[in-house]
């Protein structure tokens, strides 16, 4: 089951590749994002905020200047250079075409000007480089500040083809804004993420405790020690719910455990004492029959306590000659009559519970033995996993009662289990046993006639 | 079989289920013992204070004070016992043995092979053979490999179980009892087929050769089970026991 927890985990992973996934960094990276599209939307507002000032300071007083030299008022008192004469009358293009324009401005400068009285065919801008030696900054303004190095030429033709000249300075600046931004963000990012990861953090410890503690959750080893509860009151209150829960699971277990030794005991106690009543059986083959019965039983009994012990089993895992352990099942099969071969081959050192596995390996060839007569071990062996192959000549199993039959309590059609009284729980509890010891089990008729039965096991 | 009344061996039946401790005292009877029976461990002591009891057959489950402890007790006057268990846990079996049993059965247990073990416990008592003792409860050590027989496992130098088969584990541990005793193929039949007796129609040599096979480093050439020409078999090694 842990197994394909873990796989789904895999499949999340790969799904949101790239993704940070533990709670620490979604948090930091979702409060980053959250962070700048904040900071991209107020710059936004800052920087149309500023534009229109701009305009505003630029477009106005232009246009005040281009109006009265319109209407004759400044440039007949100040002659081209005049004191006021930041504008000058041109008769043909007053700038290079290539230069870039600033419509905004013209357009501004234009609606400025109808709304004087001035008509213009056209008002065309130009930005271009701050000349520092050229007159009007040097007499009227001094050395142009620093970060000034922009200033916008407007120029209005008016109806009779001359053009009115005059210029603004261009505040640019726009990239200090942006710098002042990052600053800014990069500010916002320490003081904010500084403390939210701490707090993550402080959350996120305990809960990977927990979630450690859920994964390794074993029954079978007593009572573990309890998940120390730290981090906020959330989680503690998350961790205290988790150990409760796993002190009633095992609390569970171990009810189970004890009921299942009282069902063994109390059904083996009447089964012990049939057994004893049999012997004053007259007909011999009668009481064979009988005590071949009551042996059967037993086993099964042994099975079905066996396979609900399988979750918390008390056998440590060893490493076992599974050759040996192999050879050690036919044996003790052919002491009793029945033909089972098992080439000798190897030590073959594998890490399994020994008494479970000898089980299930002896339900596998008691099977074969009751339904052929015989039976087949064989070993095949690669470098990550050991194949035990037990085979045999008998009917098989119809092709689409393979997989039924690895069910608990599964039956064949009834004429095949009277005789021999199984409830097929030998298959699933072999297949429990391969599980458990991260293998597993499967059915295939062979060619021929007969069935297979291949067990996987793991290499270390 | 029916030896008269007087010189039957007297066996005291503990166990508390009456459906099973009735019709066994039956059989044991009619296979010739002497039977009392006692369906708790306070009835028990009475019945041993009172009889001359050669053998206690003992349920291990019983209410009240169960049969461990009066095994232990027993253990001290020298009436040998007979544990009968249910299967449950390898950790009975083990229980049991130190508990100075001198064998077991598992329920459900053939009639039959529980009077043979009587029997057999009897004859070693009678032919002055150290009592049981749990002879063999504990682990075997020799060169590097242990037998435990708690759990009848076989562990290699390298720590790797080995398991066995039940005729190859009855004659390792027989040897393993008497280190460097030369013991005749009668002898080890004898010491074998105690336990599990429908197991055993294979030869003695048939079982040293499987043996060998798995413990000894050259099979062909075997250090630690050795033929005793005209003689039987042997460990040749020194055996600790634990």
């Amino acid at each position: 089951m842990g197994r394909r927890l873990h796989a789904g985990g895999r499949g999340d992973a790969i799904l949101r590749a790239g993704q940070p996934r533990s709670l620490v960094g979604q948090l930091a990276l979702l409060v980053a994002i959250a962070l700048f599209v904040a900071q991209a939307i107020n710059f936004t507002l800052l920087l149309r905020e500023r534009r229109s000032v701009r305009l505003a300071q630029t477009a106005g007083p232009a246009a005040a200047r281009l109006a009265d030299a319109a209407t004759d008022r400044g440039t007949d008192r100040g002659g081209e250079d005049g004191p006021r004469g930041r504008v000058r009358r041109v008769s043909g293009p007053p700038f290079p075409a290539h230069l870039p324009a600033e419509p905004d401005v013209a357009a501004a400068v234009r609606s400025l000007l109808r709304e004087a009285g001035v008509r213009t065919a056209a008002v065309t801008t130009a930005l271009r480089p701050i000349d520092p030696a050229d007159p009007p900054w040097r007499r009227t303004r001094g050395p142009p500040p620093p970060d000034l190095d922009t200033e916008v030429v407007i120029a209005a033709r008016l109806g009779d083809g001359t053009w009115l000249v005059t210029r603004a300075p261009w505040w640019g600046g726009e990239a200090g804004l942006v710098w002042r931004l990052v600053l800014q963000t990069l500010i916002i990012y320490a003081a904010v993420l500084a403390p939210l990861l701490w707090i993550a953090r402080r959350v996120a410890a305990p809960l990977r405790d927990l979630t450690r503690a859920a994964e390794r959750f074993a029954p079978a080893a007593g009572a573990a020690a309890p998940v120390p509860e730290r981090g906020p009151p959330d989680v503690t209150a998350l961790i205290a719910a988790f150990n409760g829960l796993r002190d009633r699971v095992t609390a569970m277990l171990d009810e189970k455990d004890r009921m299942l030794g009282a069902i063994g005991h109390d059904l083996r106690t009447p089964l012990a004492a049939l057994r004893v009543r049999i012997e004053s059986l007259e007909d011999e083959a009668d009481r064979r029959r009988s005590a071949e019965l009551i042996a059967d039983m037993d086993r099964t009994l042994d099975d079905i306590l066996s396979l609900a012990r399988l979750g918390r089993p008390s056998e440590p895992a060893t490493e076992v000659d599974l050759a040996a352990l192999l050879d050690a099942v036919a044996e003790d099969f052919r002491d009793l009559g029945a033909r089972v071969d098992c080439p000798e081959r190897p030590r073959l050192a594998v890490r399994l519970r020994p008494t479970l596995m000898r089980r299930a390996v002896r339900n596998l060839v008691d099977n074969a033995v009751k339904y052929a007569g015989a039976a087949e071990l064989t070993v095949a062996e690669t470098a990550q996993e050991v194949r035990v192959l037990v085979s045999d000549r008998g009917p098989g199993i119809p092709p689409d009662r393979l997989l039924a039959v690895l069910e608990p309590f599964a039956r064949l059609e009834p004429s095949r289990n009277r005789d021999t009284g199984g409830i097929g729980l030998g298959l699933a509890l072999a297949r429990a046993v391969a599980r458990d010891a991260g293998g597993d089990l499967s059915l295939a008729n062979r060619p021929g006639g007969g069935l297979v039965v291949t067990m996987t096991v793991p290499r270390r | 079989m029916a030896a008269a009344a007087g010189d039957a061996p007297h066996l005291l039946l503990v166990d508390d289920e009456r459906s099973l401790r009735e019709p066994l005292a039956a059989f044991l009877t009619r296979e010739g013992f002497r039977v009392t029976q006692a369906p708790d461990a306070a009835v028990a002591r009475a019945r041993l204070g009172a009889y001359a009891i050669d053998l206690v057959v003992l349920d291990v489950m019983m209410p009240g004070e169960d049969g461990l402890s009066l095994c232990r007790d027993l253990g001290d006057s020298g009436v040998p016992v007979i544990l009968l268990t249910a299967r449950a846990e390898e950790q009975d079996r083990i229980l049991g043995l130190e508990a100075g049993a001198d064998d077991y059965v598992v329920k459900p247990f053939s009639p039959r092979e529980l009077a043979a073990r009587a029997r057999t416990v009897l004859r070693r008592l009678r032919a002055g053979e150290a009592r049981g003792r749990a002879p063999e409860a504990g682990t075997y050590g020799f060169a590097g490999w242990s037998l435990r027989t708690g759990d009848r496992v076989l562990v290699d130098p390298g720590g790797v179980s080995v398991p066995l088969s039940t005729g190859e584990y009855n004659l390792l541990l027989a040897l393993a009892c008497r280190p460097r005793q030369v013991l005749t193929r009668d002898q080890l039949l004898d010491l074998t087929q105690g336990r599990e007796a429908q197991a055993f129609d294979r030869t003695i040599d048939n079982q040293v050769s499987r043996l060998r096979r798995k413990i000894e480093a050259d099979p062909k050439n075997p250090e630690l089970v050795k033929t005793v020409w005209g003689g039987g078999y042997t460990l040749a090694a020194e055996v600790t026991r634990s």
